[in-house]
This record gives structure tokens, C-alpha cells and sequence, in this order.
């Protein structure tokens, strides 16, 4: 194909605008002086080791680990079920089903927090940390289903009947021939959906009690009082792990097709 | 398989599933939705509906929210349909690159990627620093807390999905098409617009679909672009929920902007062509 050079100019200007600001925390995360100031005035590494220094950065970060890979392995295990109905059966209703499931997706992150908060923390009286691993649960089902699903198109449905034909049950044949083959979509999902736990805002802000916050609330917290390049290297810090995950998962997985 | 078979399995296979989105999401969200239509004395009512939709910073909140997507989404239709054509003209390994590029700002910590925003826009920020320094302006500007900050922050965001979701609608159209209005004297960009666009108008209509109701219910971007000075829908409710106490007002606000959401949600939808 030849390439139009407004193409090639309008694409290079795209990606400089969504790529651009994450250079711009790198080097703020390594400013001299306490302000924020661009160009920063020398160079130095403290704001890193402030980072490190903070106990509730630590501990969010953990919360934030705990939260999100129980959600995800609890969203996997509904959602790969629902997927499997969702490519494998035909029965009357079944677009309902599919909408119904797609609901948590649909409806606004702050408003499903919202009513966590509501319902499950003031009239349920339960634990914050457990509305918190709920709330993450209920918005990662309809992604686990999603990717879950495009993965089982891909594998050949005449395989499984071989093997249901030869007197394999329908669970052994899903465990034993269908799994192994969805195996990468299954992971994909996993990344994708602790990625999306991980970051998630609108539902963890209306979660957080005494003792219990996510690190991105945390770091909205501390903005709120402090305005100093901490953020910068604790964001620098996020930015680099993430360009690695998602690198990493991309040319083993190829997660960019399920997105 | 037999009809009992196939319904005995729906029933394992949907079942967990099913019980815990009614208990964990459609519960609470029909709480909400009752203890908004409910006053004191208890009787159906819509009288907290009325005393938020009269009220002068609602109205103001809620038509700059739509004002902020319109501005939002065309923008990003205008830069997402090249960038999206070149991508996905591109194969092989340069393509996974490009792919994970664009996809940055949508995996990164919404935090972490909006607060690059206030380096930038800051009073001592980089556009500031320029702009003194090439003496344009005499005093810093503020850019931060405006409506601008809130666009551009959201165009970042949403900007990947646009692309994404058109990427994956050319990927769908063959390059002989293409070809064949080339070789049949259409030029270059008369086979974008008369062939690729029409093409790809599906995928277009989603896109305009998530990037749209994506800016009404953005939280954190207008949170740290726009803060309490200029509010959004989502800072609106926030604000009422959880530092002013008003569960009834940020009840109220929730219900519409679910509304508002599949209201829009449908209408784009039904802009789609009839599958043939």
C-alpha cells in the first residue's frame, strides 16, 4: 500500500498526543527541586525513595493486589461458563442473556459503586473490603465473558463433538480438549481484567472505609493535600510496570484482539 | 441433545453466574433506583426528581457534561479515522507496536495518565513555562480547572478507543476493494470516503456510541482536570454523595445518568444499517 505522507503526519501527531504526557511524568518524576516545575531543575531520585517511605502506599498497593486478582479469579470462573453458553448453545432468549450479562459494563462505574455503597455498606452492614472485592467482581464479569468468548470462536466446536461422540462427558471433554485450547484467552482475560481492577476509580472510591483504599484512591487522596513529584515517580513507577505487562501479554497473548 | 438436557445445563451453566449479578448488581442498583422515588412519608413521588432538575447548577452541570462530549467525540472521530486506516494497513509485528502504543493511555492508571495533564497545563507547567518564556504572555494562565483541560484529558482517553473500534471494522473491508476503486479512476481519498467510510460505518457508530456516553460518565478526568470549580455529571454526584451528604440529590443524579446513558446508548444504536 502507499502511504499518503498526511497519513503518516496526522498518525505520528496522534500518537505524540496520547503518548507524549507519559515522557513528560518520567522526567518530572526525577526533578531536583519540590516544585513542579517544567523543565525540572536537576536531577535526583528522592521522590522515588518518598514513594517507598509512605505506609499507605504500601498498603493500598496490597489492598489494590488483593482486591484485584480475587475479583478476577472469581469473574474467570463465572464468566467462563456464561461464555461457553454464549458460543456453544442456541436457544430462545438467548440475546437477552447476552445483554443481561453485558449489563455491568453498560451502566456507569460511579453508579454501581454508588449503590454498593448504598445498599451493601449502610443498609447491609457489610465490610467495606468485602463490597470492594464484590464491586470489582460485578464490573469484570461482562470483560471475562467478552474475551473469553471471542477465544472459544476461534476453536473448532467439531473437535469437542469428537470427543462427546467417542463417549467423552460434556465436562470432561471441556476440561480435558476445550480449556488447553482456550488456555491464551483465558490468560488474556486474566491480565485484561486485573488491569482493569487494578485501575478501576469510579467503583473503589465509594469503598474505601477505615483502613481500606485502593492505591488509585490513595493517590488521589494525597494529591488532594500534597503537590510535590511523589505522584510523578509513584505514577513512573505504575507507567513502567504497565508498558511491561501489557508488552509482555501482547506477544505472548496478543491481547490487543480481544480488546 | 435432548430439551430437558440442554436446560438442565443452561441452568449449572448460567445459574452461578446469573444469582450473582441479581444479588450483587441488580439489588442494589433497584435500592437505589426505589429510594429515589421515595420521600419521607413514603409514597411514590417524584418530587426529588423535580427539586433536582429545576435546580440552576444541575442544569448547568448537566449541559456543560453534554456539551464536553460533543466537543470530545468528533475530535476524536476526526483524528481516529487516518490513524485507524493506517493501522490497519500495517501488518505483522510493526502493527502489535503501533497496536500497544495506541493502547497506552487505556491500560495505564487513569491517575497516573491524567496527572501528566497537570504537568503540562500547570501554572508552572510546560505550556506556561513556553509560553514565558517566548514572552507571549506576561502572567502564567490557567489552564488547569477549565473545561479545556477536561476535553483534552478526555480526548486522550478516549481517543485509543476510537481507534480501536475502527481498526478492528477495516479489518473487515479487503484491499481489492480499495484497488478496485483506484483502478476504476477514483482517487485516494474519494475511495476513503465513498468505500472505506461506508464500510466501516458500524464500527463507526459503536465508536461514537463508547466514546460519548464514555465522557458523560468519566469520572477521574474531569476530578483532577476540572475539580470542584468546574463539575461534571460524575464530579456533581460525587460531590453530593460523599462531602455533602446528600444521598438523595446523588441518588437522584445517578438515575439520570443511567438514563441518560442508554437513552443515548439506543438512539446511536438504531443509526446503525439494518443487517442485511
Amino acid at each position: 500500500m502507499r502511504r499518503s505522507p498526511f497519513l503518516v503526519l496526522v498518525f505520528a501527531l496522534v500518537l505524540v498526543f496520547l503518548i507524549g504526557p507519559f515522557l513528560i511524568i518520567l522526567i518530572s518524576s526525577v526533578s531536583g527541586d519540590t516544585g513542579m516545575g517544567f523543565p525540572p531543575d536537576g536531577f535526583s531520585l528522592r521522590w522515588y525513595a518518598k514513594v517507598f517511605d509512605i505506609d499507605m502506599f504500601r498498603t493500598t498497593f496490597a489492598i489494590s493486589l488483593q482486591a484485584g486478582l480475587a475479583a478476577t479469579a472469581t469473574a474467570l470462573a463465572l464468566g467462563i461458563p456464561v461464555a461457553y453458553v454464549v458460543n456453544r448453545y442456541r436457544f430462545p432468549g438467548k440475546n437477552a442473556i447476552e445483554v443481561f450479562f453485558a449489563m455491568p459494563a453498560i451502566v456507569p462505574g460511579l453508579v454501581i459503586g454508588f449503590s454498593l455503597l448504598r445498599f451493601f455498606v449502610y443498609v447491609m452492614r457489610m465490610p467495606v473490603m468485602l463490597g470492594l472485592y464484590l464491586g470489582h467482581t460485578a464490573i469484570l464479569f461482562p470483560y471475562t465473558v467478552r474475551v473469553v468468548s471471542a477465544s472459544l470462536k476461534n476453536f473448532d466446536v467439531a473437535v469437542e463433538e469428537a470427543a462427546v461422540s467417542l463417549g467423552s462427558s460434556r465436562l470432561h471433554a471441556f476440561f480435558s480438549i476445550v480449556f488447553p485450547n482456550i488456555r491464551s484467552g483465558v490468560a488474556a482475560a486474566f491480565v485484561l481484567a486485573f488491569i482493569t481492577s487494578f485501575n478501576n476509580v469510579p467503583i473503589s472510591l465509594f469503598l474505601t472505609g477505615p483502613g481500606v483504599a485502593t492505591l488509585p484512591i490513595q493517590m488521589l487522596i494525597y494529591m488532594e493535600y500534597y503537590f510535590d513529584p511523589t505522584i510523578s515517580a509513584l505514577s513512573s513507577i505504575i507507567i513502567v510496570l504497565t508498558v511491561l505487562v501489557v508488552q509482555t501479554a501482547e506477544r505472548l497473548l496478543g491481547i490487543t484482539r480481544y480488546l | 441433545m435432548n430439551h430437558i438436557g440442554l436446560r438442565r445445563n443452561l441452568m449449572l451453566l448460567l445459574g452461578p453466574g446469573s444469582v450473582f449479578l441479581l444479588l450483587v448488581f441488580l439489588a442494589p442498583l433497584l435500592f437505589v433506583l426505589v429510594e429515589s422515588l421515595q420521600a419521607p412519608d413514603r409514597v411514590v413521588t417524584l418530587a426529588r426528581y423535580r427539586d433536582v432538575l429545576v435546580d440552576e447548577q444541575f442544569r448547568a452541570v448537566y449541559f456543560r457534561t453534554l456539551k464536553v462530549a460533543l466537543i470530545v467525540t468528533p475530535i476524536a472521530v476526526l483524528l481516529a479515522y487516518p490513524s485507524a486506516y493506517y493501522v490497519s494497513r500495517v501488518s505483522g509485528r510493526r502493527r502489535s507496536v503501533l497496536m500497544s502504543l495506541v493502547i497506552l493511555p487505556l491500560m495505564t492508571s487513569p491517575v497516573a495518565r491524567t496527572y501528566a495533564w497537570i504537568v503540562i497545563l500547570g501554572r508552572n507547567g510546560i505550556v506556561n513555562t513556553t509560553m514565558q518564556v517566548l514572552r507571549i504572555v506576561p502572567e502564567p494562565m490557567r489552564f488547569m480547572y477549565t473545561e479545556g483541560a477536561i476535553i483534552l484529558g478526555l480526548l486522550q482517553l478516549f481517543l485509543p478507543i476510537m481507534v480501536l473500534t475502527l481498526v478492528s471494522a477495516m479489518e473487515n473491508v479487503p484491499d481489492d476493494v480499495e484497488e478496485a476503486a483506484l483502478s476504476l479512476g477514483s482517487n485516494r481519498l474519494g475511495s476513503f470516503v465513498r468505500v472505506i467510510v461506508p464500510l466501516s460505518f458500524d464500527g463507526l457508530i459503536l465508536g461514537v456510541t463508547l466514546v460519548f456516553t464514555g465522557c458523560i460518565t468519566a469520572y477521574v478526568t474531569p476530578a483532577i482536570l476540572g475539580g470542584s470549580r468546574v463539575l461534571t455529571l460524575s464530579t456533581l454526584m460525587r460531590q453530593e454523595a460523599l462531602v455533602l451528604m446528600n444521598w438523595e440529590t446523588a441518588t437522584v443524579i445517578a438515575v439520570v445518568m443511567v438514563l441518560t446513558t442508554l437513552v443515548l446508548h439506543n438512539g446511536l444504536r438504531a443509526l446503525r444499517p439494518r443487517e442485511a
